[in-house]
């Protein structure tokens, strides 16, 4: 029995240890580093808590580190974390030109932070950066990079098994992120039912208005048609640009609830125009929120891409076209239909309840999570 | 009367005003638009700027707060057993404190020793540490090795033990239960019983289980707090399994035995969450914001409640999982999942990560995120796989949401 005595602390610890084994989460070890390409810039912050590993921050041994000790042994901090940091161009090292340095906040308290002047030999731009702070101590610590120029901003994570990173700018990437957003932009548009039931809604009263007004029919549909589409363009991308820029961010279950009820009240409005016959007006207005829902969709695939303005303009061309597909498509046999007298009298009502009917529901689905 | 059309705080936009009104809105319906648009600006911190840095602190001021634990040493351990006391030692301070920087400093340590040298206690240990980093393979091959290799018993059970909750969390029913069994022949008593009952209340029979688990402990005489707190965090599970008050009283038992068990703390938190105990979630959360489980669980109680302190704790964990994400980490799969769902609001993203999630860990939490992201994102496909796979097993539970439909 002393045997399994003595061996009972070490079962107590991993006994639990299983049982909570995948449980554990908190943020990780990161240094942040930012690099700015146009000003030859570059700053680092790294956590107090993992430089108290490098260089003895506390030095009364208190647990406790205060300003007064960090400013002690700036010295060592800046020649630590210089040390585990290297820039390079073809022409050789590059030299780190100390222009700030202090005291910085993330989402787990406070880093040490400095920013640099990057000086290169022969006046070259940085080709490479290396980083190597804090690898020998901690294999799940991070260096998580983020480039600024301005074409935008790049994200990299830099690990023990890749701690060097290439900062020539890539040549062919961005006509990729743009076709690969172009055909995000199409795909959503049409798998995204309630943009479909919106522009139905918008472009039905238009096709009724065929038989009813006699000769150059076609031609005035076309027009208003134009106009009511080119509204909605206009207004989502607006917001569309502003949400994915970050200027303007919506509660996003705010925004779906929204887009629902605009389906309803746009429904509601080609039976009773309480909001005007002007269907472009409407199309413009609640273009406006329609276009943060296709941010909130475009912000997901995004994450991680560095030419948000290209992802954009794809993403963006991509609903146009999706949607001037489905208007070449669509309308002429809406119009086709209009001619028929049951189509008008009860097709067209069935069709605009069914639609506040879904859409009412959706609203409410949506509403719940605000 | 004019009908004021209040953008803030309002549910829904037009509810607000009588439906006689509606054609005074005929110009306004842009400004509806534009007033919508400057509601709540926030930036998210993957493209903000970041901080500015401070120059002027006072000398005074505590900045930062080390762990009470001494810094690790530079030299690498001369014998095995030193190095294993050091890395059982950085694996418990990342379990009491959630921190995954300790892991780090053990994988390190690992990677600086010779592989052909790695006895079986540190096999174990790798084992365990790679489990905690959902290295699931490598913490099989391990244990395996371990299993057929080693003559020491104490190593043996250690290892059975581990394999039989890897299989578990996982959801390999059939390989757990055939651990539970192997480690009942080695080891009999509380915690074979309590690895058995936990496979057995998983695959349709949590009734069976918890009464013969309970009368096994009230009969016991073990005097390890251990094997008594091991069979009670089990009891707790399945009495949660089971939709019973008693779950708490479990679980409140072995965390006055053991505070630092942030899986108990959680669990017994989310029991709470659940039953709209909002105050109690609060409390138990108290000072662990720094770890995600706890602290998303906090959010929620905070976010239904109306808590003064909701959105200084959301904006934080909004950062905190942005940073993550910028890592690209999976280890914050379940809770980021949760925060979109139940804090966000955004159930398809939630569905999502709730499924990569479900993929590498299958606990019933695990699984009850993943229904409740797909009801709310209506993704029926997902309902009908999950049902089918519960079904296959027969577990049924009481904190999923309605299955049956």
């Amino acid at each position: 029995m002393t045997g399994l005595r003595l061996w009972a602390p070490w079962l107590l610890l991993l006994a639990f240890l299983s049982q909570s084994g995948t449980a554990l989460a908190h943020k990780a070890s990161d240094s942040f580093i930012y690099l700015d390409s146009d000003a030859g810039e570059l700053r680092i912050d790294v956590a107090l808590r993992d430089l108290a590993l490098l260089v003895p921050l506390d030095q009364n041994q208190d647990r406790q580190i205060t300003g007064r000790e960090v400013r002690n042994q700036r010295p060592i901090i800046t020649r630590t974390v210089e040390n585990g940091l290297e820039l390079s161009a073809e022409s050789g090292v590059c030299r780190l030109q100390g222009l700030e340095w202090g005291l910085s906040r993330h989402s787990d308290g406070r880093y040490a932070a400095a920013r640099y002047r990057i000086v290169c030999p022969d006046g070259d731009d940085p080709g490479q950066l290396q980083y190597s702070l804090l690898f020998d101590q901690d294999s799940l610590h991070r260096g998580l990079v983020r480039i600024t120029s301005d074409s935008g901003s790049t994200l990299a994570v830099l690990s023990p098994d890749r701690n060097t990173l290439p900062l020539t700018s890539g040549s062919s990437r961005p006509l990729e992120t743009f076709a690969a957003f172009l055909v995000e932009g199409v795909v959503h548009l049409l798998i995204g039912l309630d943009h479909i039931l919106f522009l139905l809604v918008l472009v039905l009263p238009v096709s009724l208005m065929a038989p009813e007004t006699g000769s150059d029919t076609i031609r005035s549909s076309i027009v208003r048609l134009a106009g009511i589409v080119t509204a909605f363009t206009v207004a989502h991308s607006i917001t569309l640009a502003l949400a994915a820029l970050n200027l303007v961010t919506l509660p996003i279950a705010w925004v779906e609830t929204v887009i629902a009820l605009s389906i309803a009240v746009a429904a509601v409005n080609v039976i009773w125009p309480v909001l005007g016959r002007k269907t472009w007006k409407l199309a413009f207005a609640f273009g406006l929120i329609h276009g943060f829902g296709f941010a909130s969709v475009l912000g997901d695939l995004t994450s991680g891409v560095s030419d948000m303005a290209v992802a954009l303009a794809g993403f963006n061309l991509g609903v146009e076209l999706g949607q001037l597909g489905l208007l070449v498509l669509g309308f002429p046999v809406l119009c086709l239909f209009s001619r028929w007298r049951l189509y008008q009298r009860a097709i067209v009502p069935a069709i605009l309840l069914a639609v506040v009917g879904t859409s009412l529901v959706w609203a409410a689905e949506r509403a719940a999570f605000i | 009367m004019t009908c004021s059309v209040n953008t803030k705080g309002s549910r829904t936009l037009l509810d607000l005003c009588p439906a006689t009104f509606l054609p005074a809105l005929r110009g306004r319906a842009f400004w509806i638009g534009l007033g919508l648009a400057g509601l709540l600006l926030s930036p998210d911190p993957l493209q903000a700027a970041p901080s500015p840095i401070q120059s002027d602190f006072a000398d005074d001021a505590v900045v930062a707060t080390l762990p009470d634990t001494p810094p690790i040493p530079e030299q690498l351990p001369t014998t095995s057993t030193d190095l294993a006391d050091r890395v059982q030692n950085l694996i418990s301070q990342a379990r009491s404190t959630g921190d995954p920087r300790y892991l780090g400093y053990a994988e390190r340590l690992f990677q600086r020793w010779p592989e052909s040298s790695l006895n079986d206690r540190l096999l174990v240990l790798r084992a365990t540490l790679s489990q905690s980093l959902h290295r699931f393979e490598q913490a099989r091959e391990d244990l395996t090795v371990v299993l057929e290799r080693s003559r020491n018993r104490q190593h043996r059970i250690q290892a059975r033990l581990t394999l039989a909750n890897l299989e578990t969390v996982r959801g390999r029913y059939a390989e757990a239960q055939h651990h539970c069994y192997q480690l009942a022949l080695d080891y009999p008593g509380l915690i074979a019983e309590s690895c058995s009952a936990q496979v057995a209340a998983r695959t349709g029979d949590p009734e069976a289980a918890y009464r013969a688990l309970e009368t096994r402990l009230a009969n016991s005489d073990a005097k390890r707090p251990t094997a008594r707190l091991w069979a009670e965090g089990t009891l707790g599970d399945i009495a949660a399994q089971l939709g019973r008050e008693a779950a708490a009283r479990h679980w409140r038992d072995v965390l006055s035995a053991s505070p630092s068990d942030l899986y108990i703390r959680a669990q017994l938190a989310d029991w709470h969450l659940q039953r709209g105990h909002y105050r109690e979630v609060v409390a138990l959360t108290e000072s662990y914001e720094q770890v995600d489980s706890l602290a998303v669980i906090r959010a929620i109680a905070m976010h239904r409640s109306q808590h003064p302190e909701q959105d200084a704790l959301t904006q934080q964990l909004r950062e905190r999982f942005s940073e993550a994400r910028w890592r690209g980490a999976l280890l914050h799969q379940r809770d980021y999942a949760r925060f979109l769902l139940d804090v966000e609001g955004r159930p398809e993203q939630a569905l999502e990560h709730a499924w990569d999630n479900w993929q590498s860990q299958r606990e019933p939490l695990d699984t009850r995120l993943l229904l409740r992201s797909a009801q709310a994102a209506g993704n029926r496909d997902t309902l009908a796989f999950l049902r089918q796979w519960l079904e296959q097993y027969g577990q049924t539970d009481a904190r999923y949401p309605e299955v049956a439909s």
